[in-house]
């Protein structure tokens, strides 16, 4: 059978199509930074060499990194990350408690004796609560029923605020790798707030900012670090100036100084917004919440003013500092029935005493007597470790909320 | 899915999610790779039909094998049967990877902290099944095109129909793949499961007395309709069951969505 005359122009598009897809997939292949299942070359010769195009077809489908990796454009400088000023600063004081912002009454979600139970919360409105237990607490569950993405078996939530104006960051945000930091942004508001989006298009790239990723704005989410991606769900929680601010876990991901700076970034908010926020690193709690709600085993242990949690298990503890030998000291007030010593470092001791008058009348006299020359003897400030420890040891009950 | 269209399209919060599913499309190669091998389909089959005898004497060792010539219908018969199998792998797995956005914890709870499971849905929906579409057409044209040069000419209104037909049953299976979302989480598993379902469908279309009103009808109604064996109105049980099956469907996947939790 002869070709019919209209064979080249049939085979024409077919020729096409096979060429411009093949160059496609080289191109993608050359510029993508990683490829699945196979090295480049191997991908190179499948989409050369096995039935064009049928090997171009199979390294799209299977080959392609799916997270859309590009490589970072040349000449321009890493994605750097910017805390605003105001945000460096120290944390302001602990406003006093206002209106509550969001109670709850019973709240329980039982996953078969684990889960949350009977939980009442109590948040002061402009409030920093931070809510701190082991793993498997129920500070995750809480957190979700509060965000409205589970459902309680029983109790109740009320927000005095509408509900679009809570927002929510997970403890490991993800995002879609072909999309640009910008975008992800652009889309929270515009799902969150598209009113506040028309009206200022700058919206996205002010929460960029104030999240410290103005500069990487453009850039593709796929080659954020994780700590950038935790930065990104901040950013996208702030799009909508809630009122409401749930954080699970903020700082998990960051590094010694993105920590600082995001626990500065959430201390700035005191007062103009109610953040609620868990954490496992006691001292980022400590440090910047005014509330503090402790967890264990599904039942809230305490929640109160963090300060008064802290002078609640205040401990009768110095630190004494002495100039020269510190041995007949030490053997001094490890002969007192009241007190026990242990070396701090050099030339300080740590006086636990059995009660607060005894080592304020006892260790001055005991230095006193030995002759020696004291430098300083300072309180050792309670930590929220010591009241935490101290709360969720086996046996401790439930103490009753502050503000009840 | 009128029950659920008007809130999914008249927020203007749904803007931002349109928007996400056309760059889904376009940024990742998706788009592409479901309109090349449509096209590809459509473009190679006509030819491989057109040149069977030589192709089956070439790799047949000596033994002549003569076929009849080939008919036009031959030709799109050829490419439907080919797009029945690998193209709808392709589509269900590009459906499933947007469709099943519970998937990754911290993105479903990005998007459902922010978004109702009908907007999530509806654009997921439309886009993947607009986009089927638009790569069945081109394929379709493009075995048209190339039937009518190498083996002659197609006439127009059976073809588009069997577009029609063959849209009605893709928008079907993208519909099924939401619902199977809704059971798995995983996009390997909502693509297994809907092709799994609708491969059991024709199964269930060997009953004589129901095999007109499945939707598995539709697949080889291009090649029934340009071969003259049946015109349009025959599939009409068909389409209408497969676009009401479909209505249902999704809306049966927003329902089971809402109760789930992320």
């Amino acid at each position: 059978m002869n070709p019919p005359p209209n064979a080249l122009p049939a085979l024409i598009p077919v020729l096409v199509l096979v060429v411009a897809l093949d160059g496609y997939c080289l191109i993608d292949l050359a510029r993508a930074q990683s490829v699945r299942y196979a090295p480049k070359i191997v991908w190179a010769l499948v989409i050369l060499l096995i039935s064009a195009p049928f090997g171009a077809l199979a390294y799209l489908l299977l080959g392609r990194d799916r997270t859309g990796r590009e490589r970072p454009r040349p000449g321009r400088p890493a994605p750097q990350v910017h805390t605003p000023a105001a945000a460096r600063q120290s944390p302001a004081a602990a406003v006093p408690p206002g209106p509550l912002v969001v109670t709850t009454t019973g709240l329980t979600r039982d996953y078969g004796g684990t889960g949350l139970l009977g939980v009442d919360l109590s948040v002061p409105r402009g409030s920093i609560y931070g809510l701190v237990g082991p793993n498997g607490a129920g500070k995750t569950t809480l957190l979700s029923l509060l965000a409205g993405t589970r459902h309680a078996d029983r109790g109740t939530i009320s927000l005095a605020i509408p509900r679009g104006r809570v927002a929510v960051c997970p403890d490991a945000p993800e995002f879609d790798g072909w999309l640009t930091a910008h975008e992800v942004v652009d889309l929270a508001v515009s799902l969150t707030a598209p009113a506040a989006g028309a009206a200022d298009p700058q919206a996205a790239a002010t929460a960029l900012a104030a999240a410290g990723l103005a500069d990487a704005a453009d850039r593709r989410v796929a080659v954020f670090s994780r700590g950038m991606i935790q930065r990104l769900g901040l950013a996208c929680a702030l799009a909508g100036d809630p009122k409401l601010l749930i954080l699970d876990e903020p700082a998990a991901a960051l590094d010694p100084a993105g920590r600082a700076d995001l626990l500065a970034m959430v201390a700035a908010m005191r007062g103009r917004r109610t953040v609620i926020f868990s954490s496992h690193i006691l001292a980022d709690v400590q440090r910047i919440a005014d509330q503090v709600g402790i967890l264990r085993d599904g039942r809230l242990l305490y929640q109160g003013a963090t300060r008064d949690l802290l002078d609640t298990y205040l401990q009768p503890r110095w630190l004494l500092r002495l100039a020269g030998d510190t041995e007949p000291v030490a053997a001094a007030l490890a002969a007192q029935p009241w007190a026990t010593v242990n070396q701090a470092g050099p030339g300080m001791l740590r006086v636990d005493a059995a009660t607060i008058e005894a080592g304020e009348r006892g260790i001055p006299a005991v230095v006193a007597a030995c002759g020696a020359r004291q430098v300083s003897c300072e309180p050792a400030a309670a930590d929220l470790e010591s009241a935490f420890l101290a709360l969720t040891a086996a046996g401790a009950s439930p103490v009753t909320s502050t503000r009840e | 899915m009128a029950l659920i269209l008007p809130s999914a399209l008249s927020s203007a919060t749904s803007r931002g999610l349109w928007q996400l599913e056309w760059r889904r499309m376009t940024r990742t190669p998706r788009a592409v790779a479901l309109i090349a091998v449509y096209v590809l389909f459509g473009l190679i089959e006509p030819l491989s039909t057109r040149y069977q005898n030589q192709l089956i004497n070439h790799v047949s060792h000596g033994v002549h094998i003569q076929l009849p010539p080939p008919a036009p219908a031959d030709a799109l018969s050829a490419y439907t049967s080919q797009v029945a199998t690998i193209g709808l792998i392709v589509v269900v797995a590009i459906a499933a990877s947007s469709l099943t956005f519970d998937a990754r914890h911290g993105l479903a709870v990005f998007l459902r902290s922010r978004a109702t499971v009908t907007q999530l849905v509806w654009p997921r929906f439309a886009v993947s099944a607009a986009a089927a579409a638009v790569a069945y057409m081109l394929g379709t044209l493009a075995a048209w095109y190339e039937t009518s040069l190498l083996i002659g000419s197609l006439p127009a209104r059976p073809v588009l129909a069997g577009i029609l037909c063959g849209i009605v049953y893709l928008a079907f299976a993208v519909a099924l793949t939401a619902l199977a979302a809704s059971f798995v989480r995983s996009t390997v598993g909502a693509t297994g499961i809907t092709l799994a379902v609708l491969l059991l469908i024709p199964v269930a279309g060997t009953y004589h007395v129901i095999s007109r009103w499945l939707p598995s009808a539709l697949v080889s109604a291009p090649a029934s309709l340009t071969g003259g064996a049946h015109q349009l109105r025959y599939y009409a049980p068909a389409l209408i069951v497969t676009a009401v099956a479909s209505r249902a469907i999704l809306l049966g996947a927003v329902l089971r969505l809402r109760n789930r939790e992320v």
